[in-house]
């Protein structure tokens, strides 16, 4: 029946040009009109989560290669479908993800595979994908700085405008209109040397 | 409270519920002042990230390049200021954001939104002196 799944008005990686998105047996792809099409081979899958992000609901797909691949603007109800395909063809879990929305700015950070996330009473505010950090540095002797990387001009794709603007990896925020470029933490016992994250865990609640 | 620190309730603000709503210009990945909820919305990797009013510090602007530049500071410990009884300040685990620079070509509403910011955190001010005067 079913060979294949199309979603229509989605982003990848922040693009500024929604376009389509097609799940089928062999891979997962996207491509705006007109466009090239980004493709990502099921072999490539590793895992998937789904969250509410800026456009609607996000499919997040980290990938062998290609690491972190957002997928923006879903609907709820496309969940069902989406992770029957991730399912049956792919053999991955789809996981739903809820965010800290209260609004705190203190928690703790977390390091996994692909990116680092900071967790508010264990829901992760937000995500980094290591690809995107360009320099990280102890600013003083509690603060660590963490800066992005950025197409040197504002408008500038990376990409030749053929995936629709969105960047390729390194260049992921500067498709928003306001354009993250440095963050700044409070690290609580940095006196002798950072790393040793794995000591304080659960701390907060 | 069982350990004074231990079991503190830092739950004195929040600024959006589970199902909350976000204002729909989340989608524009832009910074965005959310007055009626006391709270901003930064996009963070694709993510509207709401921080509210009471984790603020204060907002500053520069220009480089053709850009402006927004720098949001937080409150977190070490920095002489802040409301220690509302944050976990002492949790020798917590760690703190204590600033996030964005930057944008659009230098008019980057300066509007430090003045908004500075507003809501004035009118903050000024309802917590007016809460304590009451009590005293």
């Amino acid at each position: 029946q079913n060979i294949m799944e199309s979603f229509d008005d989605i982003y990848l990686d922040l693009s500024k040009q929604s376009g389509k998105c097609r799940l089928a047996e062999s891979g997962l792809g996207w491509k705006v009109s007109g466009g090239q099409t980004f493709t990502l081979d099921k072999a490539e899958i590793i895992s998937a989560q789904w969250s509410r992000a800026a456009r609607g609901h996000e499919l997040k797909v980290i990938a062998r290669n290609a690491g972190v691949v957002q997928l923006d603007g879903f609907r709820q109800d496309d969940f069902d479908t989406i992770q029957k395909c991730f399912k049956v063809w792919y053999g991955v879990e789809l996981i739903q993800k809820e965010h800290a929305l209260n609004g705190w700015n203190w928690g703790k950070s977390e390091m996994g595979r692909n990116e680092f996330s900071f967790a508010v009473r264990n829901r992760p505010a937000f995500e980094i994908p290591y690809t995107e950090i360009s320099n990280t540095n102890l600013a003083g002797k509690n603060e660590v700085a963490v800066e992005f990387s950025l197409p040197a001009d504002g408008e500038e794709t990376g990409t030749n405008g053929h995936l629709g603007g969105a960047r390729s990896k390194g260049r992921k925020t500067g498709g928003a209109t306001d354009q993250l470029t440095e963050m700044r933490f409070y690290i609580p016992g940095t006196e002798t040397r950072k790393g040793k994250k794995k000591d304080d865990e659960d701390g907060e609640d | 409270n069982l350990n004074g620190t231990a079991v503190k309730q830092y739950k004195k603000f929040e600024s959006y519920k589970r199902d909350a709503v976000f204002p729909t210009r989340v989608k524009d990945l832009m910074i965005l002042v959310d007055e009626k909820n006391n709270s901003i919305i930064l996009p963070i990797m694709g993510r509207p990230v709401p921080f509210h009013i009471a984790t603020l510090k204060n907002a500053t602007t520069s220009q480089e390049g053709g850009f402006c530049f927004l720098r949001i500071n937080f409150l977190s410990p070490g920095q002489g200021v802040g409301r220690k009884d509302d944050q976990p300040f002492e949790d020798p685990s917590a760690q703190f954001i204590r600033s996030l620079t964005f930057r944008s070509k659009d230098n008019n509403r980057m300066e509007d939104i430090k003045d908004q910011i500075t507003e809501m955190k004035k009118n903050m001010t000024r309802k917590e002196q007016e809460k304590k005067d009451m009590e005293d």
